[in-house]
């Protein structure tokens, strides 16, 4: 119809100011849609993976068949890695101590750390997200406010001030705005839907190290009633 | 249990966020630029009233509707132009008479002032005259009176010298008595001519002023003859001058009056098409409802040769509704209408509108293209939006018929 209002004409158009703080927008929302796409994946996967590795835990199975079933070097992740962590823990420490309390601290202890770096791992580049989602309107704001600098001066220099000469301006500065938004409403939308998700999984985590560490002392219970007996 | 532990990369996401802008982008390219300019131009519309003029396409169907009551209408026209002319000629007639009459009797007036003046003056001359004649009796007597006294003096002093002369020495006195008698008298003559001369010369100086005053009072009275003559032409001319307008005016509201009785016709005229469109639609009831039309058409045309002035006035309110109609409609139109930017300012577009009986828009379409592509269709949304027009409701039945047909004219500066 009229491509002088179409909405790449207006961007190429724009003035400097103006497009730069398009580009940084546009890399903005790439880039958390990246962390978006990436993250909604890898909380999918950690989601099976622990799913399928609490069947295999609670379906009776050795604990030591179960430690040994992977290789030492191979990095595990979730509740896993807990486990190994925890257990890997335990079979040192249950040559050295006779102490079931001491043996229990450093399970809990090494546990914990395994727990913190799952917590790292989940939620590493949602800050990110967090950060586009806050900043990207107010960048977006910038760019029209300047725009529509821009356009006021232009008005003053023209004869007669009609709509259709600040229309393109106003047009393109309110596209910053447009784009500040589109980069934006997905981050708060996505941030809060994978913060929940991650807070969720690190709490089932937790769950696990619990019952594990409950398992353990009941094991060392019986062992040292046993010893003492 | 499966092992996959492959850590999940940013390759696919990274991917997947870029088709995703892609598709956005893609998406903002093909279908804004249509859909774009509904929110864009939500602003404050730019039409303005040029003016209050309406366009419609009533010229063509008043051909229409004239070649079809040509001869009627012919005839109705010469007939109603020729009672103007007469009325007009009467009137022009006895105006004429009854000036000419009015300057005959201010004529006259003039006349019969002067007339009356010449008689006062000469009433006033005459007057006079007896009372100089009077005096100059009077005087006479006097004289006589005078004379019979000196006559008996002199007879006196002729007794007295007649007894002297007979007392000797009489003679010489009387002599000198008689000597001096005749001196006297003869001065008395003297101071009698003397005063009969200033008298003389008094009456004619009178009568010598009476003369001037005479003229003087005709030489007013001629001026104001001729400055009444003056007022009288001015009059004249100034009763012609308003007797021309009057005319004028008087034609002027006689060529409305034929006007208004057209336009009345052509709405009969009109309806009556209608009609018979219907009345063909409905085939049975054909004849009978043509026959009706055209029983109605003749009362109404019978009514139109007999009282040309009343349904001339009802015209004349219908015809103001429809401006009324017209400037709501047009109204209506500006505020919807969304100018697209960049026009050339001399672009003009043509729509004719065609409305339902109840105002519900049939169909608008461009009857005269302004050559650009954009500019139309926002004229023919501006219609579209301004649907439907439900004060075509409120306007008499006749026209309501006229004014389903109605066309406008865009142009950058507003809708005409």
């Amino acid at each position: 119809m009229n491509d002088a209002m179409s909405i790449p004409h207006l961007i190429m158009n724009a003035s400097t100011v103006v497009q730069l703080v398009m580009l940084l927008l546009t890399v903005g929302s790439l880039l958390s849609w990246i962390v978006i796409f990436q993250r909604t994946f890898l909380m999918r996967r950690a989601r099976k993976i622990h799913r399928g590795f609490e069947d295999r835990f609670w379906s009776g199975v050795d604990l030591n068949e179960l430690y040994r079933e992977v290789p030492p070097e191979q990095e595990t992740e979730g509740g896993e890695h807990i486990f190994r962590a925890g257990f890997r823990e335990f079979n040192r420490l249950m040559p050295k101590t006779r102490s079931p309390q001491a043996i229990l601290d450093g399970v809990q202890r090494s546990m914990r750390v395994a727990w913190s770096r799952e917590e790292e791992r989940l939620n590493r580049h949602l800050v990110f997200l967090a950060t586009v989602a806050s900043a990207s309107p107010y960048i977006g704001l910038f760019g029209t406010v300047w725009g529509i600098m821009g356009s006021f001066q232009s008005l003053s220099m023209a004869q007669q001030a009609t709509l259709s000469t600040v229309a393109p301006w106003i047009a393109e500065a309110l596209i910053a705005t447009a784009m500040g938004l589109f980069a934006a409403i997905p981050a708060v939308i996505f941030y809060n839907r994978l913060t929940a998700e991650s807070g969720r999984m690190l709490g089932k985590y937790e769950d696990f190290a619990e019952e594990f560490h409950s398992i353990l002392h009941r094991n060392l219970q019986g062992r040292s009633d046993a010893a003492g007996a | 249990m499966a092992r996959r532990h492959a850590r999940v990369g940013y390759g696919l996401p990274t991917l997947l966020a870029v088709g995703l802008h892609g598709l956005v982008l893609l998406v903002s390219v093909i279908s804004l630029p249509a859909s774009d300019h509904e929110p864009k131009p939500s602003s404050i519309v730019q039409a303005t009233l040029v003016s209050t003029e309406t366009v419609t396409d009533q010229a063509q169907r008043a051909e229409a509707a004239k070649q079809r009551a040509l001869a009627r209408q012919a005839e109705e026209q010469r007939q109603a132009e020729e009672q103007a002319r007469q009325e007009a000629e009467a009137a022009a007639a006895q105006e004429a008479q009854r000036q000419t009459e009015e300057a005959e009797q201010a004529e006259q007036e003039a006349q019969r002032q002067a007339e009356e003046a010449a008689r006062q003056a000469e009433a006033e001359a005459e007057r006079r005259a007896a009372d100089a004649e009077e005096q100059a009796q009077r005087l006479e007597q006097q004289r006589q009176a005078e004379e019979e006294a000196a006559r008996q003096r002199a007879k006196e002093a002729e007794e007295q010298a007649r007894r002297e002369r007979e007392a000797e020495a009489q003679r010489q006195r009387e002599k000198e008595a008689e000597e001096q008698a005749r001196r006297e008298r003869e001065a008395a003559e003297q101071r009698q001519r003397e005063k009969e001369a200033e008298e003389q010369a008094r009456r004619e100086r009178e009568a010598e002023a009476q003369r001037q005053r005479e003229k003087e009072a005709e030489e007013q009275a001629r001026r104001e003859r001729e400055a009444e003559a003056q007022r009288q032409r001015e009059k004249e001319a100034e009763e012609q001058a308003r007797r021309e307008r009057e005319a004028e005016a008087q034609r002027q509201r006689e060529k409305e009056a034929e006007e208004q009785a057209r336009r009345e016709r052509e709405a009969e005229a009109q309806r009556q098409r209608e009609k018979e469109a219907e009345a063909q639609r409905q085939r049975e009831k054909e004849a009978e409802e043509q026959r009706r039309a055209r029983e109605q058409a003749e009362a109404e045309m019978q009514r139109l040769i007999e009282g040309a002035n009343e349904p001339a006035t009802n015209a004349q309110q219908g015809q103001q509704a429809a401006n009324d109609f017209t400037a709501l409609v047009r109204q209506a139109i500006e505020q919807a209408w969304r100018i697209p930017p960049n026009v050339a300012s001399g672009a003009r577009v043509e729509i004719s509108v065609r409305l339902g009986p109840s105002g519900e828009l049939f169909v608008a379409e461009v009857a005269t293209s302004s050559g650009d592509g954009a500019f139309d269709r926002s004229a023919v949304q501006a219609v579209e939006a301004a649907a439907p027009f439900a004060e075509l409701r409120q306007l008499p039945a006749h026209l309501q018929r006229e004014y389903r047909r109605i066309s406008f004219v865009f142009s950058p500066e507003g809708v005409r």
